[in-house]
């Protein structure tokens, strides 16, 4: 029988706040262990929470970007469960008034559009991280991460692959950078997500028993979880057996996951209104603040992008998703000097191949648009090869030049003089006698060859197009 | 008149008038407390040396012409739940023997830098849970009027300490009477001000949302001192509410005529003291000759605090009392085999049994399936009553009842009948529950010269009044000399 | 009734553990305490709404406030390594 995967995903997104979500300490990754930490976030008797203003309004950007409902008036409550990166024994969340409801998330899928239904997106503090060494002789607390602001983004199960959920997670990722509220560094965990998977034989309206992955800390580890997690239930299903409603451990490592039915009885997380916390309220003036506030989306950017008619999906695709480079894009295409095609090869890829290579970020090249643009009109123009081409990218990549100055400094103008190009193809023919005969022979590919052996000659500097032209010209009197 | 017995207001003149220096004044309030204390026991911690050095440095301001505020030097005990950095803070349990916190609560602060000197900190019941000090991991505070009954609680070391003359005043905590009532048994003056106009922040949390920390004196008007000082917005409590803080001190006005007084049925019912009743009463007809106008009302629901209280207040504490988990300060178990039996090993030999209760109880109301028969309806009920309490204040200034039912009893009577001891709270429950501010103040004695407390309830953030018919009261009746 | 499962469950959630006698003695006060809350079922609360009151938006700005030196954040801890608290091995 054919089982029809049903996925839902929670996300949680770490912001890009300064401080901590109840205290003053620093919000930063990567510090000494237990130095950004005080009373508060190390749950000292006596100490009490405060919330950071700026969560509420990255919350709500996030909201509304998806058009999701901003609760006006919205609750925070304690969910108690002990472990020890949890100092209060309890994480301050929402439970029944989130901040945001409803709202949903487009993405694409076989090119059609499709969107994602979000339930809810509310706000919680994230725990603290325990560190596994054999040389220690316990498990060691570090509470720097105890408060760090989150968002959870609770999914309705609307995806049925683990290519839709990539694509969704892909497009939470894209929203959060272009709304500037968090860092989206996945490397560092700072988006994380528990996956939610049940199946159901084809044709069948009922949902299958899902079962719930935590502890997924990458994308690829999401793809990873569901498909094993597709593969594990089908088994079960194949077997004539049932799949327990259960939560699982993602083992990213091991490329497994595991039942955490030891934890799974005592899972009562009695959650209660937060007493030392206000009430949050988002006024009508607040929330048309931050929506008059929020920059061109993601998928609102690919649609434009597309109906230029001249970029791939992909390549699209590959420009919303690195917001630096799309605004770069922008700034190019409104000059009006060139395809965007163009400029659009030229980002993905000789410019993105020197960012991978230094590790770099566009923004912290010299390179201008004006530059760009100037330089792939010279290539429109005839005035320089592709190949000199690239030689004034690496010069006006680091210096603000005009690229007409580097060719001339550097003597890259191509050679359109067709008389002295005829001298030098019939010099290259005589000296290639066998790739003359093979060319007659029918192996028309030998002219790549001696279209590539006149440039060498040339250094550089000889038009392609007339090369061609005057190879095909004297092989044919030959 | 020895110091011990003075009044803060008192000891601030001879201070000021520098006939009394406060390293004099110090020294005899640890001679006070040397001579008595191995029968009151009262302090967990003294803090005699910290104390001397802090008077010295007062005098040394004062001689330097530094203009010092009104209570500077006077000395003050503090309940052992509000964190004093650097000096261990237990909540008299033994999860916390050793915990020395490295900030210290608003309200001790606020003390600090008006140059109050603290004595020590004072017992209490395991994190104010108990109506008689006798749930401390520590000792058992005796009540000084008699030494052979408990004298309530939970904060029943700062009310023993004042009454005995071991402090001038102190600060405790109230959250279903742990202020009124022991005050109420030792025969002092205690005051639990409208939730939120004192700040929280360094109190120990046993129930956040009807916490309050609030003083213990021996007049009503070293307890208006002691609130000015305490009270004020705090940014580090939410839940404290706008406002500069008050001056209740220098506003008082004992004018009587015009103010109406409530006496609600609910208060002088079944299981109140006959005693009890009549004295109370008798205030009342006291007020009636100041020119008050005095009234039967009716608080309806009134029934229902106890239930209301042991669940809301149980609720919070089952998640409050959960970071005690042997891994941050405070205890941890010795032995132990993983990480789960660390923590029930630490949680059940660290917390006593009543503390125990509470989180099992807290935990039965809010798990799953619970929730809504207990710890809902408990709201509701918290909400219906807020309503009654408005309507009667919408015709009444303040309202005269008894603190508690009986006058104190005696050690060991009720400490193996929870439900006999959570009785004694009958009076004062309903009031946190509400966020009202209150007062105990002494009305008279039973028969065998027990302190009677009359309790006066006022309206949300109307605590002024409440110290304005309490000073009226006080005129009248006068105040009970501390006791040894 | 609360039953001995129940007293052992919330037991459990409480991470306490309970003695028989600690067991018994429970049992009976919580059923004790339980029935007193049971007063409430008599109420007809249909009706009271519980809505969101109390203070709105008491918040504080994103400002950096400085953290306390390690050693007063471990001050207390039980037992300390490395900088960190340091708890029984867990299995990750
Ligand atoms: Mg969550
Ligand atoms: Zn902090």
């Amino acid at each position: 029988m054919n089982y029809i995967p049903t996925i839902g995903l929670e996300v949680h997104a770490e912001l890009s706040t300064k401080t901590k979500i109840y205290c003053g300490c620093e919000n930063k990754f990567g510090a000494e262990v237990n130095t950004k930490v005080c009373p508060v976030c190390s749950g000292m008797p006596g100490t009490l929470p405060v919330l950071n203003r700026k969560v509420v309004e990255y919350c709500c950007k996030m909201g509304l970007a998806i058009g999701a409902r901003i609760n006006q008036l919205s609750k925070q409550d304690r969910k108690n469960y002990y472990y020890p990166d949890l100092p209060k024994a309890y994480q301050i969340s929402q439970f029944d008034i989130p901040l945001c409801e409803g709202g949903s998330v487009p993405i694409l899928v076989n090119g059609e559009e499709k969107r994602i239904g979000v339930t809810r997106i509310h706000i919680e503090e994230d725990a603290g991280k325990l560190l596994h060494d054999d040389k220690f002789s316990g498990s060691l607390v570090d509470y720097n991460r105890c408060g760090v602001p989150l968002i959870e983004i609770v999914s309705e199960p609307d995806m049925h692959s683990s290519e839709e959920a990539k694509e969704y997670l892909e497009a939470i990722k894209r929203l959060l950078q272009y709304l500037d509220i968090s860092d989206c560094r996945m490397q560092e965990g700072s988006i994380r997500c528990d996956v939610n998977v049940s199946l159901a034989p084809e044709g069948s309206d009922a949902l299958g028993t899902r079962a719930e992955m935590k502890n997924v800390n990458s994308f690829s580890g999401a793809v990873r979880a569901i498909e094993y997690e597709i593969r594990r239930q089908t088994e079960l299903l194949e077997r004539g057996e049932t799949v327990v409603q259960e939560t699982r451990r993602w083992d990213d490592m091991a490329g497994q996951s595991f039942s955490m039915r030891s934890k799974e009885d005592a899972q009562d997380y009695r959650y209660f209104p937060e007493p030392d916390l206000a009430v949050i309220e988002v006024s009508d003036e607040e929330i048309a603040r931050i929506r008059g506030a929020l920059p061109e989306l993601p998928h609102d950017r690919f649609m434009r992008y597309r109906a230029l008619g001249e970029l791939t999906d992909y390549e699209c695709g590959m420009l919303v998703g690195n917001l630096a480079m799309a605004e770069f894009f922008d700034r190019c295409t409104a000059l009006e000097r060139v395809k965007p095609k163009a400029v659009c090869n030229w980002l993905l890829g000789d410019i993105s191949r020197i960012l991978n290579e230094r590790g770099s970020e566009l923004s912290d090249a010299a390179l201008t648009p004006e530059n760009l643009c100037a330089m792939i009109a010279l290539i429109e123009k005839g005035t320089i090869s592709n190949t000199a081409a690239k030689t004034v990218l690496e010069v006006i990549f680091d210096e603000d030049r005009a690229p007409e100055a580097v060719v001339e400094e550097k003597g890259l103008a191509q050679n359109n003089d067709e008389g002295a190009m005829r001298t030098l193809v019939c010099e290259i023919l005589d000296a290639n006698e066998k790739s003359v005969s093979d060319y007659k022979g029918g192996k028309t590919n030998a002219l790549g060859f001696l279209v590539g052996q006149c440039m060498r000659a040339s250094k550089g500097k000889g038009n392609p197009q007339i090369i061609s032209k005057l190879l095909t010209e004297e092989l044919s009197k030959r | 008149m020895e110091l011990y017995r003075m009044t803060a207001e008192e000891l601030s003149a001879l201070l000021e008038k520098k006939e009394l220096s406060a390293a004099e004044l110090t020294k005899a309030q640890f001679e006070r407390i040397h001579a008595v204390e191995p029968d009151v026991q009262s302090y967990i911690t003294l803090t005699e040396e910290e104390a001397l050095r802090r008077a010295a440095e007062i005098d040394r301001r004062r001689s330097e012409g530094e203009q010092l505020s009104k209570l500077a030097g006077i000395p003050i005990g503090i309940k052992d739940n509000l964190c004093t950095k650097g000096v261990r803070t237990t909540c008299a349990s033994k999860m916390l023997g050793n915990f020395e916190p490295v900030y210290s609560a608003t309200a001790v602060e606020k003390l600090e830098d008006a140059g109050l000197v603290m004595t020590g900190k004072l017992n209490m019941d395991e994190f104010a849970m108990g109506s008689s000090t006798e749930n401390s991991a520590f000792q058992k505070t005796k009540n000084p009027r008699d030494l052979t009954r408990v004298p309530g609680g939970s904060s029943g070391g700062s009310a023993a300490a004042v009454a005995a003359g071991e402090c001038t005043f102190a600060l405790g905590s109230d959250t279903g009477g742990s202020i009124r009532q022991p005050a109420g048994f030792c025969g002092v003056v205690g005051f639990k001000p409208t939730y939120g106009t004192v700040s929280r922040y360094g109190l120990v949390a046993f129930a956040s949302s009807l916490d309050q920390i609030g003083p213990l004196a021996r007049s009503v008007k070293d307890a208006a001192l002691l609130c000015d000082l305490i009270t004020g917005r705090d940014p580090r409590d939410t839940t404290s509410v706008p406002g500069d803080g008050s001056n209740y001190y220098g506003s008082l006005n004992p004018e009587m005529k015009g103010k109406v007084l409530g006496l609600p049925k609910e208060f002088f019912g079944e299981g109140i003291s006959d005693e009890v009743k009549s004295a109370v009463l008798a205030a009342a007809k006291v007020y009636e000759g100041l020119g008050a106008t005095v009234k039967e009302v009716s608080v309806p629901l009134i029934d229902y605090s106890l239930p209301t209280y042991y669940i809301l207040s149980s609720a919070e504490a089952s998640s409050n009392l959960a970071r005690y988990d042997g891994v941050k300060y405070g205890f941890r178990a010795a032995e132990f085999d993983g990480l789960v039996d660390m923590y029930n090993r630490t949680r059940s030999e660290g917390f006593g049994s009543e503390v125990k209760r509470r989180i099992m109880l807290g935990t039965y109301v809010l798990s799953s399936g619970y929730y809504d028969a207990y710890y809902k309806r408990a709201q509701k009920v918290q909400r219906l009553l807020r309503q009654s309490f408005d309507e009667v204040f919408a015709g009444c200034d303040a309202l005269i009842t008894p603190t508690s039912p009986t006058t104190a009893f005696k050690l060991g009577e009720k400490l193996s009948d929870s439900m006999q001891m959570y009785l004694t709270d009958i009076c004062t429950v309903s009031i946190n529950i509400a966020g009202l501010p209150a007062m105990s103040l002494p009305c008279g004695r039973d028969k065998e010269g027990l302190p009677i407390g009359l309790q006066l309830i006022g309206n949300r953030f109307c605590d002024q009044t409440i110290f304005d018919v309490g000073a009226a009261f006080e005129a009248e009746f006068g105040r009970l000399d501390v006791a040894l | 009734m609360i039953t001995k499962s129940e007293i052992e469950h919330l037991a459990k959630l409480s991470r306490l553990y309970l003695t028989d006698a600690e067991r018994e003695t429970l049992a009976k006060e919580m059923d004790g305490i339980v029935d007193m809350a049971a007063q409430l079922q008599q109420l007809d609360l249909d009706s009271v709404e519980l809505t969101l009151d109390g203070r709105r938006n008491v918040l504080r700005e994103d400002e950096i406030i400085p953290s306390y030196s390690r050693d007063e954040i471990l001050k207390n801890a039980p037992v300390r390594e490395a900088g960190c608290f340091s708890v029984p091995k867990t299995v990750e």
